[in-house]
């Protein structure tokens, strides 16, 4: 072959830069759009509900007045039914995935447990709602309450802390867990003093991931019953409740709630009009409170992180 | 021996043209030692010129042929047979150097006998004769070097005690020789140095050959331990 | 020079075999581990040097599948290590291990140092605290670490890591310690300074140390085994291995020729 003169090379190089560039502003194009529709939808949101931003408007019950409604009882309600789902999910799921990681035997109940899992994360949110009023509210008489709808969250988003933590232990190397286990250490020592500290960071995002996507689930918490129409608020622990009586620690678990994603459907479902204002700036806040989670969770990986190298 | 080849080629043509080195050099020696035994013999006094020259080039092989030895070790570090034939290699061109010195007194002996005017006796007659068997010892050392076989070797140290004791007999007619007649004791203590310089390259030619065993066994037979008295 | 006297047996490979799951990767070893000598293990990639060494804490039963025949015996209590009455764990207790690249844990250097100590329940603060600095000072590390014993592990360089390693493993005082492949992640400076601490530590603790490096292997060991294709082919004195081997496989291997 002749080899190619200055010219020639040139020409490659000039045909080869062309198609970078076409497939760069390809990207960018994809990029781009998707970026538009988001900052569509929540500008679209923002500017709807503009008038509804007041502090009335978080500090307030709902009401069949649409300038007097407020989210309080939604976001807090969303609130503690994380919190439960947190309390219950974390424990469950990063126990099941360490142990799935660490101390399961490699056979075929371990393979089919595996895979099913992956399929859990599949099913939709619906049929955990089904389930869960089945088993929660009825079965266990939790009830209506705020701990049926956060097992019933912890539940559906159990796959996703359990894949999380998988994820999060097989990143640290074998050599780390050799070097504690070449030392004298047992299976339990290892785990508690290496394998869970350094994939914290990894299950912290999978968890805050889970939450995040709990929080906007609407369908699961229509199912067990959720009200859509609440003017007060769970009994805060020590407090005084009706009749004189003291309210106790956990007694808010079992009080019936709303949450965010259930108000603004009921405000969007409503003939009013204004109630759209309200159902977007609800929206913007539901959204912002995702955001911020997310938030949150970038910042802790990047924090915890920052300490685990190998 | 190992006859494989290493995984560096270039290993391998450094070791040959190392082992080719020391063949040449020990061919130049012999010269030497053989052209210093005929001019003994004939009184053929132009050689020594001729002599002393190749142990110019026997000294400047010895020099290169150390220092390739040293660049093969801090390159290739050396193991096991390949250790052994660089560091034999680097005591056998002493002693072949050292060899090539003798020759050289011989030379010079001739040298000052023949120029004295003065014919070896017929008690100098013995000098060749042993002189041509250190020849055969050191041709059959380096023999025994070019095929890394140690039975050879192992019959050049043998062949070194007869050398040394007929050095020994010739020491003894010359002695009594110089005690007959006392005109002759110049030429007799001459002849002395030079059988002392043949009976010295037999020496070498033993040190080669043990060399070579060790090269090729690993077996260091330089002193045996003496045989434990009762 | 010639070792003189006859050291005593650390430990002690009889008819040792071991398998992958149907794969056998050590094929009938026997070989004695001297007291307080270092000895090398050589040979080429997969030759199962590094298998060999893992069976002597037990690394294998980490993983499923994998089989032992045969025993180590340690001494002086004459222990089977494989013995299935032996819990892995107090094996790894006695015997101490380096690995091939240097694993500090992302912890402070304190607590990588006291994590053998802290896991056999020691939390006392002041031997943690003496027990640290003897086994940064065997390791000799305790010079460039005494004022930043708080600061993370992963910012020292990675001879430093690998000391540092080698104090962890010492900080609890093993009886044999297992080297595998030490310093083929160093520089040839930090590679000297392990070199100069295996001399070292070989005045209190055995040691067996797996090495790619043939001439590594020269420098620090006592003895040495040449392994090819998970058999013990030569075990003997290093010096005589090195300049006399007896049987031509380990001849090719350390004079580097073809197989």
């Amino acid at each position: 072959m002749k080899p190619l003169t200055t010219e020639e090379i040139r020409l490659v190089i000039a045909k080869g830069k062309f198609r970078d560039n076409v497939f760069k502003a390809t990207g960018i194009f994809c990029l781009a759009l998707a970026l538009v529709v988001i900052v569509a939808l929540i500008a679209d949101m923002v500017i709807k509900g503009s008038e509804r931003f007041t502090l009335d408007f978080f500090f307030n019950f709902a009401s069949r007045r649409a300038t007097q409604a407020g989210i309080l009882s939604a976001w807090v309600g969303s609130l503690l039914v994380m919190f439960v789902t947190a309390m219950a999910a974390v424990p469950l799921g990063v126990a099941a995935g360490l142990y799935l990681e660490e101390y399961a035997k490699r056979n075929w109940i371990t393979h089919v447990i595996e895979i099913n899992i992956t399929n859990l994360a599949a099913v939709p949110s619906i049929v955990y709602g089904l389930l869960a009023l089945g088993i929660f509210v009825y079965q266990f008489g939790f009830g209506q309450s705020i701990l049926s709808a956060g097992l019933t969250l912890a539940l559906l988003i159990l796959p996703i802390i359990i894949v999380a933590t998988r994820e999060a232990i097989r990143s640290i190397p074998a050599m780390i867990r050799e070097g504690s286990m070449a030392v004298g250490a047992t299976r339990w020592q290892t785990c508690r003093y290496h394998i869970i500290p350094y994939a914290m960071p990894g299950i912290l995002t999978g968890v805050i991931i889970g939450l995040a996507r709990a929080i906007g689930e609407t369908a699961p918490i229509i199912t067990i019953g959720a009200l859509t129409f609440i003017a007060f608020l769970p009994p805060v622990p020590f407090t005084a409740a009706d009749a004189g009586t003291t309210a106790g620690l956990f007694d808010w678990i079992f009080s019936p709630f709303t949450v965010m994603p259930i108000q603004i459907f009921n405000w969007t479902s409503r003939p009013d009009p204004q109630f759209e204002i309200n159902a977007a700036a609800a929206g913007f806040v539901l959204m912002a409170m995702v955001l911020s989670m997310n938030a949150v969770a970038i910042y802790l990986r990047y924090k915890m992180r920052k300490n685990i190298k190998w | 021996m190992n006859e494989k080849s290493h995984l560096s080629s270039q290993f391998d043509e450094d070791l040959n043209g190392l082992r080719s080195h020391v063949l040449q050099m020990g061919g130049l020696v012999e010269t030497q030692i053989s052209s210093a035994i005929e001019a003994y013999s004939k009184g053929e006094v132009s050689s020594v010129k001729h002599i002393v020259e190749t142990d110019r080039k026997v000294n400047d092989l010895e020099i290169a042929i150390d220092d390739d030895c040293a660049h093969l070790i801090a390159k290739r570090q050396p193991a096991a047979s390949d250790l052994r034939l660089v560091f034999g290699i680097s005591k056998i061109v002493t002693d072949l150097e050292r060899a090539g010195d003798e020759a050289k007194k011989i030379a010079k002996g001739v040298r000052r006998i023949y120029e004295a005017g003065q014919m070896p006796s017929q008690y100098g007659i013995g000098v060749r004769h042993i002189a041509e068997a250190a020849l055969a010892m050191l041709r059959q050392a380096l023999d025994a070097f070019a095929r890394l076989d140690a039975e050879t070797a192992l019959k050049v140290i043998q062949a070194d005690v007869d050398v040394d004791t007929e050095f020994k007999s010739i020491m003894r007619q010359l002695i009594t020789h110089m005690m007959e007649d006392p005109r002759t004791i110049t030429t007799s203590i001459d002849i002395i140095w030079i059988a002392r310089a043949v009976e010295r390259i037999g020496d070498h030619a033993k040190n080669v050959a043990e060399h070579v065993v060790f090269i090729s066994e690993g077996r260091d037979i330089r002193h045996p331990p003496k045989e434990s008295k009762a | 020079m010639q070792i003189q006297d006859t050291p005593s047996l650390k430990a002690e490979a009889r008819n040792l075999n071991f398998f992958y799951g149907e794969n056998k990767a050590l094929k009938n070893i026997n070989m004695p581990v001297y007291d307080k000598k270092v000895t090398a293990l050589i040979g080429p990639s997969g030759c199962g040097k590094s298998t060999y060494l893992r069976s002597f804490n037990r690394m294998h039963d980490l993983y499923p599948g994998n089989r032992y025949e045969g025993e180590i015996r340690f001494f002086p209590d004459n222990t089977n290590l494989l013995g299935a009455d032996v819990d892995p764990i107090e094996v790894r207790m006695r015997i101490g291990m380096v690995f091939q690249k240097p694993n500090p844990f992302p912890k402070s250097i304190f607590e990588n140092v006291a994590y053998g100590l802290r896991v056999r329940g020691e939390n006392n603060k002041r031997t943690l605290d003496d027990k640290v600095e003897h086994a940064l000072k065997g390791a000799a590390i305790w010079d460039e670490v005494k004022d930043r014993l708080s600061e993370l592990a992963s910012n020292l360089s990675g001879g430093q890591q690998q000391r540092l390693c080698i104090a962890r493993a010492l900080a609890t005082d093993p009886e044999l310690l297992l080297f595998d492949e030490p310093t083929s992640a160093l520089d040839p400076i930090a590679t000297g300074a392990i070199e100069e601490l295996v001399h070292e530590l070989k005045k209190r603790v055995t040691i067996l140390i797996v090495t790619h490096n043939m001439q590594q292997a020269a420098r620090v060991s006592d003895y040495t085994a040449y392994m090819f294709l998970g058999e013990m082919i030569e075990f003997g004195k290093t010096d005589e291995i090195f300049i006399k081997p007896k049987d031509k496989r380990t001849e090719d291997y350390i004079t580097g020729r073809m197989g």
